[in-house]
């Protein structure tokens, strides 16, 4: 008895988020899968799946989107992790200070860090081009140009999330206990040493969570290339979500639209599965206490 | 070792200053006049400022544009949607969906259910939302955004709080069942008393996001209060667009004035900011 009234409490409580789910995941989910698999007349069909093979703005758009979360994720977990790493092993009471200037990016909406780095990149008047000219440089056109556009767009995203891998990593660095290094060094262990049986063994999880949490935020993107770049020059920096924006809002494909949005659904999925299976970002995530 | 010390310091300090630069410049160029910013080389320590940026439109080439006060229509907007998505799916889905969660359905596969709608990106609902807020008339209406924003800011407050709840010790709740209260009233009276601060948290961290949000906001309106339900964003890009080449002062006055109600809610949930940021991985 006492199990079944538990589990009516349980459902009664989470009803809510059953109806939600049903409202904005399942319902949403059919209607994608419906626009999918038929075209505007309303018939079914695979077109809009077969249509991908031959599409090059598509392929364009993979290859950039790659591109995009390679680099990122790159950039953004060695700047983190480097800050995080010196900051908290090479300074004391300065490290307060420090950790709050890097919290700053987060503070800030990303439709304003398009704006401010539209600011900062410009040819002519931005302090940037200015300085590489103070070296006897030539100017860079760096959003109108076929091969800088994307790597301004991954700096610009490296300031925004940077700040965040150094936040996770960071924490976890907080946490490894004191007498951990106490015992490395009675060890005589060196300093390299230290790094590599204590300290990194003790931050993995933070390090799991930091790269999935990056990664995803990175693949969410779209804000940044709408504002900066707005995919060009060319199809330079289209990114899968901007394509699929372009394809559903500015050419009203809407069944192609939602058939992309099925890739990116299983891109996404795929990545999160493999995350989920290979590490254990459950249990450092708290999800396994459920069991308990 | 001293003089390791002294290299890490140097180098964070360079570090920060491009980390605060940007800012630093979008401030700047906030408080300039035209002149000043269109002048090479360019000037980094201005000596006398403005504020016309602020309330004056850009109309180089007679063209005149929006201005940050203008953005007024834009906040109304952006808050109310973000005030009534936030609170409702905390108060009504998230916290009983947690609380049960955590409590009594304990289950690792909804708990991983939710932890994957937080991370579905807003480019795979964004034709079906279309599509659906079209068929219920709701395009370029506050409620046809907030239902639409629930849909990440119900996962995101379940997640978070889950956290919470899963702290409150045990014995806490089993001393109010034996007092005689149900399991509704332990709910209601002890448990979510005691996570408060996760419900804060919630709330500003989705309020910060709704306020921010761009895709969704740009699909489904296309005009400000009080004709429609344009929020902060759209303001910003559709200025952006225009005057990209032109009203730099202004833009970047626009930037500063509509970040305003963010940053100081960011600065006043600093302590549970990370937690929230990571999902929970990070204890604040």
């Amino acid at each position: 008895m006492r199990v079944n009234r538990a589990l009516r409490v349980g459902l009664i409580l989470a009803l809510p988020i059953i109806i939600y789910f049903l409202i904005f995941f399942i319902y949403p989910l059919i209607t994608l899968f419906q626009s999918a698999f038929t075209n505007t007349a309303g018939a079914y069909t695979l077109a809009n799946f077969t249509n991908m093979l031959t599409d090059r703005v598509l392929k364009i758009s993979l290859e950039n989107t790659a591109f995009y979360f390679f680099g990122s994720v790159a950039l953004e977990y060695s700047v983190g992790f480097g800050v995080a790493f010196l900051l908290y092993n090479y300074l004391g009471r300065l490290r307060s200070i420090f950790r709050t200037i890097i919290f700053l990016p987060l503070m800030v909406s990303p439709v304003v860090i398009g704006l401010m780095w539209l600011l900062l990149l410009n040819t002519n008047y931005g302090p940037i081009d200015y300085m590489i000219r103070l070296l006897g440089l030539p100017p860079v056109n760096w959003l109108g140009n076929l091969s800088l556009a994307m790597p301004s767009l991954i700096i610009a995203n490296g300031w925004e999330y940077s700040p965040f891998v150094f936040l996770i990593i960071y924490a976890g660095l907080q946490m490894v206990p004191q007498q951990l290094y106490e015992a490395a060094s009675v060890d005589g262990l060196t300093r390299f040493q230290t790094f590599r049986y204590i300290t990194l063994p003790s931050i993995r999880a933070s390090m799991i969570i930091a790269f999935l949490l990056n990664s995803i935020g990175v693949l969410k993107g779209f804000d940044l290339v709408y504002v900066l770049t707005n995919g060009g020059p060319g199809y330079s920096t289209y990114i899968l979500s901007f394509y699929e924006y372009v394809v559903g809002f500015s050419f009203f494909e809407t069944h192609y639209a939602a058939a992309l949005a099925i890739l990116f659904l299983i891109i996404i999925g795929a990545f999160v599965f493999v995350m989920l299976k290979f590490t254990s970002v459950e249990e450092y995530l708290g999800l396994r206490r459920l069991k308990e | 070792m001293k003089a390791m010390t002294v290299v890490v310091i140097i180098l964070l300090t360079i570090v920060s200053l491009v980390y605060i630069f940007p800012i630093y410049w979008t401030l700047v160029t906030a408080v300039k006049t035209s002149l000043q910013i269109f002048t090479y080389p360019p000037i980094f320590f201005p000596t006398r400022f403005t504020l016309s940026n602020f309330y004056t439109a850009g109309n180089i080439f007679g063209a005149v544009s929006q201005t940050a006060v203008g953005s007024v229509p834009w906040m109304i907007d952006s808050t109310i949607v973000a005030i009534i998505a936030t609170l409702a799916s905390t108060f009504l889905i998230a916290a009983p969906a947690a609380y049960s969660l955590v409590r009594y359905i304990k289950s690792v596969w909804l708990g991983r259910l939710i932890l994957f709608m937080t991370m579905i990106p807003e480019a795979v609902f964004m034709v079906p939302f279309f599509l659906i807020v079209v068929k219920i008339n709701l395009l370029n209406t506050w409620w046809g955004l907030i239902l639409v924003y629930i849909s990440f800011t119900a996962p995101f407050a379940t997640w978070l709080l889950m956290g919470f709840f899963n702290d409150i010790p045990k014995s806490v709740e089993e001393a109010a069942e034996i007092d005689g209260l149900s399991p509704y009233q332990i709910f209601y009276r002890i448990s979510l008393r005691l996570v408060i601060p996760g419900i804060i948290a919630a709330l500003i961290l989705n309020f910060i996001s709704c306020w921010n949000e761009l895709l969704y906001a740009l699909i489904l309106t296309y005009s400000p209060f009080p004709a429609g339900a344009q929020t902060v964003p759209l303001f910003l890009t559709s200025f952006i667009i225009v005057e990209k080449s032109f009203a730099w002062g202004g833009l970047a006055a626009a930037g500063i004035f509509t970040m305003l109600p963010t940053i100081i809610l960011g600065i006043y949930a600093q302590k549970y900011l990370a937690r929230g940021l990571t999902m929970g991985a990070v204890k604040g």
